[in-house]
């Protein structure tokens, strides 16, 4: 087998508060789709830039 | 077209050209609002699902055990899994996108409806996929899972332990769903245009937003100059006027877009009606 | 806002009448294609992906000889969770799960009978030919009353409690009167540690077989498999539905289905399966309905994050556009 440079196969680490219990691996991806999600809003888009006037 | 009676092809043909002309289902332009990367993750959603696919594919050509025996099997398998994972987490941002932008709005509620019934299907098409894997996983997740098959009644004709059942469901018969949904809300995209930005305005007619007196388009995106169009070329505007418009009121300072002329033997492209009142 | 301003405003932004922009939408779906398979790729070559071995029942009774033979008596005398599952497996009425009056499970019947202690006891030992002192216990078994059969396997599994494994992966228990069934499970135990039992479970309607069932609702019913889960953190208060095997990411989408099952009532509820996934139905049917629901459908407005989304052409419009 072609090893993975980062072995995953070790039992993961869990965020455990009250009930609420979830792997390390699946906060990280939440917190992900928020940043992710806030940059795609935020992020200034290539070729806007400032307004233009109105070309005639 | 034929004359007298007409031909179920030619019916739909027609009708099929008249919704989705070719401009629109291959518009070269889209309207100039469109500056967010936000809009970019519905075709990452879209491409993703590609990558699956095909993915799935490769792994099919050597039967569902290949991956447990051959590097390359499972290299294409981990392509399988990353593909799924990107394609959930896009299309979650795609969803967050279109609700913050009430997406659904000026008759686009099937556009909504496809693309969540797409998602609501994508799940247990991953469930069937994780019961299918034949390793450890697969035997807990299809004995967990069971318990709330049977206890809404589908445990009787969809049983999670049965590999045969399952893996013909995740090869064929949900992905036909997802794609044949997601085709559906791409084709409905493509119709209905992407929803315009609210107006904050209440005193001016939309259909001025941006647009100057002679036609050309501004906004953060335009390029001037020939190459830029007034609007997308596919509906041509009616031969007759409707009844005379009533001018809106035009707060000081606000410039009022003439009517284009339009020159004797062109079509003016949609877009450019003046509407029959003012939205209040 | 009156409902017909509401559908005249809703009519405005039917189409967009204003300017446009000039858009490639081959090249942006080939860039995103490019992309996103790198992305994979660079994710495989990093992490590739899980694959734990499956358990076998051999495993499982070299291992931990002792949990299979108490399941089998559990098994022999229908006290296992199979044994007691009701439909679709049997119809046993007790525990199965309902909503007021309705019970989906019971609606399309016992589709896929499964006897424990036929299935998965007697008729795999009676295939075992050449072995007269165990047909003849298993013919003991059959014939005793069913107060007597139930005595035996209490009594047995009782003793199970406090079994010796031996060298050889055999057990041995305090003398009592278990009748026939230490013989019989005896040589249940051996046929599995040989290998036996995974193919016979399996092919026991017919020969090709794509229908894992019987072994599984086995084996589920013992700790095997619910060992392992705990160690890779799949159990259900640990919100394992979501979670992959190892530190792989799992099924984040299903953050919602597992929340349910962690709190009150349907956590400690006999029927939280079918709460659950009535709720989740309902809230399913909302999620696609969104546009038709008053209230959902106006929260993009009141909460404005689309200027964000749109500053740009606010943005413009403002500058007189």
């Amino acid at each position: 087998m072609i090893a993975a440079i980062f072995n995953l196969n070790h039992p993961a680490h869990a965020v455990h508060w009250h009930f609420f219990f979830m792997s390390v691996s699946n906060v990280v991806v939440i917190i992900l789709l928020l940043i992710v999600f806030a940059l795609a809003i935020l992020a200034p888009f290539p070729g806007h830039g400032r307004p233009k006037q109105t070309q005639r | 077209m034929s004359s007298g009676r007409k031909s179920w092809t030619g019916a739909v043909r027609d009708r099929a050209v008249a919704v989705l002309p070719p401009e629109k289902l291959l518009p070269d332009s889209q309207p100039a609002y469109m500056s967010s990367w936000i809009y970019v993750f519905g075709v990452l959603s879209l491409v993703s699902l590609v990558l699956i696919i095909g993915s799935g594919m490769i792994l099919l050509l050597q039967g569902p055990d290949w991956w447990h025996t051959s590097s390359i099997g499972h290299f294409f398998n981990s392509i399988h899994m990353w593909s799924v994972e990107l394609f959930f987490f896009f299309m979650v941002i795609h969803l967050w996108g279109k609700y913050w932008m009430a997406a659904w709005r000026g008759g686009r509620r099937r556009v909504w409806i496809t693309g969540a019934v797409a998602f609501v299907v994508a799940v247990p098409c991953a469930l069937t996929g994780y019961v299918s894997q034949q390793n450890f996983d697969s035997q807990w997740i299809s004995t967990q899972a069971k318990d709330a098959m049977n206890a809404a009644g589908i445990g009787s004709f969809f049983n999670l332990m049965n590999f045969g059942q399952m893996y013909s469901y995740h090869v064929l018969l949900l992905p036909l769903a997802v794609v044949a949904l997601v085709a559906a809300h791409i084709i409905l995209v493509r119709k209905h245009g992407i929803v315009p930005p609210f107006n904050l305005s209440k005193s001016v007619a939309p259909a001025t937003n941006g647009t100057p007196s002679n036609g050309s388009p501004v906004g953060p995106r335009a390029t001037p100059g020939p190459a830029a169009r007034p609007g997308p070329r596919f509906v041509p505007v009616p031969a007759q006027r409707p009844d005379p418009v009533p001018v809106p009121e035009v707060p000081a300072g606000r410039e009022v877009p003439a009517v284009p002329e339009v020159p004797a033997g062109r079509d003016v492209p949609a877009g450019r009606e003046v509407p029959a009142e003012p939205v209040l | 806002m009156s409902r017909e301003s509401r559908r005249r405003e809703d009519e405005s932004y039917r189409e967009w009448k204003g300017a446009y922009s000039p858009y490639d939408i081959l090249r942006e779906a080939t860039i995103a294609f490019g992309v996103v398979l790198a992305l994979v790729l660079l994710l495989t070559v990093l992490f590739s992906s899980p694959d734990l071995p499956p358990s076998t029942i051999r495993s499982w009774s070299r291992t931990d000889p002792v949990d299979f033979v108490t399941t089998a008596a559990t098994e022999l005398d229908g006290s296992s969770t199979t044994g007691g599952y009701g439909p679709p497996y049997n119809d046993v009425t007790a525990n199965t799960q309902h909503i007021g009056p309705f019970y989906p499970a019971r609606w399309f019947g016992v589709s896929q009978p499964i006897n424990s202690a036929q299935d998965f006891v007697l008729a795999p030992l009676r295939s075992l030919t050449g072995q007269p002192a165990l047909q003849a216990a298993i013919s003991t078994y059959e014939a005793a009353p069913a107060k007597t059969k139930a005595a035996w396997t209490a009594a047995f599994e009782s003793a199970l409690g406090k079994a010796r494994v031996t060298s050889s992966d055999s057990i041995t228990v305090k003398p009592g009167n278990y009748g026939p069934v230490p013989a019989m499970l005896g040589s249940l135990l051996r046929f599995a540690q040989f290998g036996g039992l995974d193919g016979a479970l399996l092919t026991s309607d017919q020969f090709y077989q794509t229908n894992y069932t019987e072994p599984l609702m086995f084996m589920a019913d013992g700790g095997v498999l619910t060992d392992r889960a705990q160690q890779q953190r799949l159990l259900g208060p640990q919100w394992g539905m979501m979670n992959e095997t190892g530190q792989y990411p799992g099924q984040v989408w299903l953050w919602l289905y597992t929340f349910w099952y962690q709190i009150k009532p349907f956590s400690t509820s006999a029927n939280g399966d079918i709460l659950v996934m009535g709720i989740m139905g309902v809230l399913s049917l909302a999620f696609i309905l969104v546009p038709l629901i008053p209230g959902l459908r106006d929260i993009p407005r009141r909460i404005p994050i689309y200027k964000l989304i749109w500053r740009d052409h606010y943005r413009a419009q403002r500058a007189g556009g």
